[in-house]
C-alpha cells in the first residue's frame, strides 16, 4: 500500500478541519462544548494509542500526566502572564518532562508492573495540589483564557472558540503523530512492540525507543491536559481523576489500540455515552439513581464487549490516511 | 479492498446522519428560556452517586416531592414546576458539563439548590455569562455572597465563617479550658471556617486537613485519630462533610475513644438520618456530640415547618425517612415557590433576581434566622443554635426541647449575638400566598 505524503495529509486534514469548523456555526453551544470535548478525548487517546499500540506500553496515568499539562499551562499563565497559545506549548513540554522523566523507570518495567506504577501516578499525582498552596488545594486554580478574539464577531460563543482551538490542536497532533509513525521511529516502536527481544538483536536500543515514546506521548497528554483546563476554566485534582485516565484507556481499547483514526471514534463515543444514556433514561423513565448509574454501566458492557468481539478495535472507523499500513 | 471502500462509505453514511442529528436537535426559543404558558423549568446538580452522595442525594426528590404539592394545588401562577436533576459526583468537570446539558440543551429557566464549592466555582462563567439566575445554592461558602462575581448567585446558607466564629463562640462560652483540635476540609470550604475561627480567637491543639473526598480512605481516618491522640485533645471539631463525620466517628471507635472524646459537629456533617445509614448500629456511639444547625431539628414534632413538611413528605415522597437532607430540600422548595411568585406573572430571569433582592427577606422558612437579602446584599441566613444528638440520631436543642438560642453575627468582623429565635409563621397548609 502506498503512502501518502505529508503535505497530502496535511492537506486532508485541513480539509476536515475547514469542515468542522465552519460546520460548528451550525450547531448550538451544547454541540460546540461537546465537539471541544471530543477533540480534547481525541487528542489524549491519540497519546495512548502512540503509546500502547505502537510502542507495546502500558499506561493507567495518564490523567495525572494531563493534570501535568493543566497545571503548568495555568500556572504560567496565571503567574508569568504569557498568552494563553503559549501556555499550551508550556503544558505540553512539561507533560514531556514529566513523561521523560516517568520513562525512564517504565522503560525497565514490563506489564503489570508497569501498569501498577502508572496507577500509583494517577491516584498520587493530583492530591499533591493539596500539599502546595501555590496549586490551590482542592478548590484548584481558575483559568480564564478570556472571550473570543473580537474580530470573530460578538455572535462568536465562547464554546464555539474552545471548539475551534481544540480542533487546531487536534489536526497538528494527528498530522505530526500520523507523519512520525511513518518514519523508522515507528517502525522501531512496531518491532518492539511485537517482540523486544527480535526488536534488540535487530539492533534497535529497546530502552531508547521505549523512552522516546513515553516522552512523546506525554508531551501530547500534557496537550491534552492543558486544553482540558481551558474548556473547564479551572484546575482541580477532582478534574483529573482516576476515572478520567481509565476513560482514556476505555476510549483507546474501544477505538482498537493500534489504530490512530480510531482515536476520533473512540473520543466521539466516550462524549455520546452520557447524551445517549440521558435520551434512553428519558425514554424509559428510570429513577434518577438509575440515570447516574447508567452511563458507568454502558461504558463498562461496550468495553467487555470490544475485547471479546472485537480485540483490535471495530473495524468500521478505519480512516485510510490515518491508519497504520499494513504490508 | 472491497470490503475496505464499503466500510468506507458506511463512515461517512454514519457521519451524515449524526451531523443531521446534531443540527435537528436544536430546539426554537421561547419568549423567556424554561418559561411556557404552562411550565416553568428549573434544575439542580448534586452528588447522586459517589463518596460524597450519602445523604445529599436525598435532597433532589424532596424538592420534587414539594414541587409536586405545590403544582397539585394550582402551581405557581397557573405554572406547573420541573425540576431537572443532573448527577455530578461532586466533581467539579462533571459539574460543568451536566450544567451545559441543563442551560443550553434543557434550557432550564433557573439553577436551585446546586451543591458544592468548588462545582458552583466551575459553572459561574457560564452561569454568568447566561444570565442564568442561581438560586439557593448549597454551599456556605461567603464568596458566593460577592454580587459583582456572582451577580446571579443567591447563597441561602450562613457562611461557613460565620458558623466557625459562632463555634468559636460557643466553645468559648461552654469548652474554656478544654483542649480541641479541628478536623477540616482542605478547600475553600475549610478556609472560610479557618477564618472564621480566627477571627473568634479559637486556639486548637491540632488542625487537621483532609482532602475533599479522602475521607474513604481508611489510612486518612487513621491520620485523624493519631493526630488527636497525638495532641492530647479531648474534644474535636468537625468541620466537613456528613460521611467524614461518619468516618471519623468509626475510627474513634475503632481506636476505643467513643466518650473520650466530645465531638462538635459543623451543619454540614451532622445530619443524624444520614449517619444512622453509614454507620448502623455504631450510630449511638455519636451520641452527645453538639452540633450546630440552622433549621430547626428534623425530630422536632412541636414545631409548624416540620409537622407540614412530614405530612408532604409522607403523601409525596415515595416513604422517604424525613431528615435534615429531606427539610433542607422542602425548605429551598418553599422558597422558590415564593421568589416564582414574586417574579410575577410573564417572569423573567430579570425579575426574579430582582423580586429575592426586594422582597426575599420577608419570606417564610423553616430557619430561625433572618434572611438577609436586598438590592445590595446576596447574604442568606446568618445564625445557628446548638443541640445536642440524642441515641436516634437527631439533635435536641441544648436549652430544652422547642426552645431555640440563636447565635447570630456576619462573616466579617461583627461580634456574635445571642438572641431567641423568631422567623415568619408557616403559610397554610404550606402553600405560599405571598
Amino acid at each position: 500500500m502506498k503512502h501518502k505524503s505529508p503535505a497530502v495529509r496535511l492537506l486532508l486534514l485541513v480539509l476536515i478541519g475547514a469542515v468542522l469548523i465552519i460546520g460548528s456555526g451550525y450547531v448550538d453551544q451544547l454541540r460546540s462544548y461537546q465537539g471541544a470535548q471530543a477533540a480534547i478525548f481525541a487528542i489524549a487517546i491519540s497519546s495512548i494509542v502512540l503509546l500502547t499500540g505502537y510502542s507495546g506500553q502500558i499506561s493507567l496515568g495518564h490523567g495525572a500526566l494531563m493534570a501535568v499539562g493543566g497545571y503548568a499551562a495555568v500556572l504560567c499563565q496565571t503567574h508569568l502572564h504569557i498568552p494563553y497559545p503559549f501556555a499550551f506549548l508550556v503544558g505540553t513540554f512539561a507533560g514531556g518532562v514529566a513523561g521523560f522523566l516517568l520513562g525512564i523507570a517504565a522503560a525497565r518495567l514490563r506489564g503489570p508492573y508497569l501498569a501498577g506504577t502508572t496507577l500509583a501516578l494517577a491516584v498520587g499525582l493530583p492530591s499533591l495540589a493539596n500539599q502546595f498552596h501555590i496549586l490551590g488545594g482542592e478548590q484548584g486554580l481558575l483559568f480564564d483564557v478570556g472571550n473570543p478574539p473580537a474580530s470573530l464577531g460578538s455572535d462568536f460563543t465562547q464554546y464555539r472558540w474552545f471548539f475551534v482551538v481544540t480542533v487546531i490542536a487536534a489536526i497538528l497532533v494527528f498530522w505530526l503523530l500520523r507523519n512520525l509513525l511513518s518514519t523508522r521511529y515507528g517502525r522501531r516502536w512496531r518491532a518492539l512492540r511485537a517482540n523486544p527481544t527480535a526488536a534488540a538483536l535487530s539492533g534497535i536500543k529497546v530502552g531508547k525507543a521505549k523512552v522516546l515514546a513515553f516522552t512523546l506521548s506525554s508531551c501530547v497528554a500534557g496537550l491534552a491536559g492543558s486544553l482540558f483546563a481551558m474548556l473547564l476554566g479551572l484546575v482541580a485534582p477532582l478534574a483529573f481523576t482516576l476515572t478520567l485516565s481509565f476513560t482514556l484507556v476505555t476510549g483507546a481499547v474501544l477505538a482498537g489500540v493500534s489504530n490512530l483514526g480510531g482515536s476520533i471514534v473512540g473520543a466521539v463515543v466516550l462524549v455520546a455515552i452520557p447524551e445517549l444514556s440521558n435520551t434512553a433514561a428519558a425514554h424509559f423513565g428510570g429513577s434518577d439513581k438509575v440515570t447516574a448509574n447508567l452511563p458507568g454501566v454502558i461504558t463498562s458492557v461496550l468495553l467487555i464487549a470490544t475485547v471479546l468481539f472485537v480485540p483490535n478495535g471495530p473495524k468500521l472507523p478505519r480512516m485510510k490516511f490515518l491508519a497504520r499500513t499494513r504490508q | 479492498m472491497f470490503v475496505q471502500r464499503r466500510t468506507k462509505g458506511g463512515i461517512f453514511a454514519a457521519a451524515v446522519v449524526a451531523a443531521a442529528a446534531l443540527v435537528a436537535s436544536a430546539l426554537p426559543a421561547h419568549a423567556e428560556t424554561g418559561v411556557t404558558s404552562s411550565t416553568i423549568k428549573l434544575g439542580v446538580t448534586i452528588p447522586l452517586t459517589g463518596a460524597a452522595a450519602p445523604g445529599y442525594n436525598k435532597i433532589p426528590a424532596a424538592m420534587n416531592a414539594y414541587f409536586s404539592y405545590v403544582n397539585a394545588n394550582g402551581g405557581v401562577n397557573g405554572r406547573q414546576i420541573k425540576l431537572v436533576v443532573k448527577d455530578d459526583a461532586y466533581s467539579p468537570a462533571q459539574t460543568l458539563s451536566v450544567t451545559n446539558d441543563l442551560i443550553l440543551k434543557d434550557k432550564v429557566f433557573a439553577l436551585v439548590g446546586t451543591l458544592g464549592t468548588a462545582n458552583n466555582e466551575a459553572t459561574t462563567r457560564l452561569v454568568n455569562s447566561q444570565g442564568v439566575p442561581r438560586l439557593f445554592v448549597n454551599t456556605g461558602f461567603s464568596g458566593f455572597a460577592d454580587m459583582k462575581k456572582y451577580p446571579t448567585t443567591f447563597p441561602l446558607f450562613p457562611s461557613y465563617a460565620t458558623e466557625a466564629k459562632v463555634m468559636g463562640k460557643y466553645l468559648a462560652d461552654n469548652f474554656a479550658g478544654h483542649k480541641v483540635a479541628l478536623i477540616y476540609q482542605d478547600d475553600d470550604f475549610g478556609m472560610d471556617a479557618l477564618k472564621g475561627f480566627s477571627t473568634a480567637g479559637t486556639n486548637f491543639v491540632a488542625k487537621i486537613p483532609y482532602a475533599a473526598l479522602s475521607q474513604a480512605d481508611p489510612s486518612v481516618v487513621g491520620k485523624w485519630i493519631t493526630s488527636i491522640v497525638a495532641a492530647g485533645a479531648d474534644t474535636v471539631v468537625m468541620f466537613g462533610v456528613t460521611s467524614a463525620t461518619g468516618a471519623l466517628a468509626g475510627g474513634l471507635y475503632k481506636a476505643n475513644l467513643i466518650g473520650k472524646v466530645q465531638l462538635i459537629l459543623g451543619s454540614v456533617g451532622s445530619d443524624g438520618t444520614t449517619l444512622k445509614g453509614l454507620l448502623g448500629p455504631l450510630a449511638p456511639a455519636l451520641a452527645g456530640s453538639i452540633a450546630a444547625s440552622f433549621l430547626p431539628s428534623p425530630a422536632d414534632a412541636t414545631d409548624e415547618y416540620i409537622t407540614q413538611f412530614k405530612a408532604i413528605n409522607a403523601q409525596y415522597n415515595a416513604g422517604a425517612t424525613f431528615d435534615n437532607n429531606v427539610l433542607v430540600g422542602m425548605n429551598t422548595a418553599m422558597l422558590t415557590v415564593q421568589a416564582l411568585r414574586a417574579a410575577g406573572t410573564s417572569p423573567t430571569r430579570a425579575s426574579l433576581i430582582k423580586a429575592i433582592e426586594t422582597k426575599g427577606s420577608t419570606w417564610a422558612s423553616a430557619a430561625f434566622s433572618p434572611i438577609l437579602y436586598s438590592p445590595t446584599s446576596h447574604v442568606g441566613y446568618t445564625g445557628y443554635w446548638f443541640g445536642k444528638l440524642g441515641l436516634d440520631g437527631n439533635a435536641v436543642s441544648v436549652d430544652g426541647p422547642g426552645k431555640y438560642t440563636l447565635y447570630t453575627t456576619d462573616s466579617g468582623s461583627a461580634p456574635v449575638v445571642k438572641a431567641v429565635a423568631s422567623r415568619p409563621a408557616m403559610p397554610a397548609k404550606g402553600l405560599p400566598k405571598n
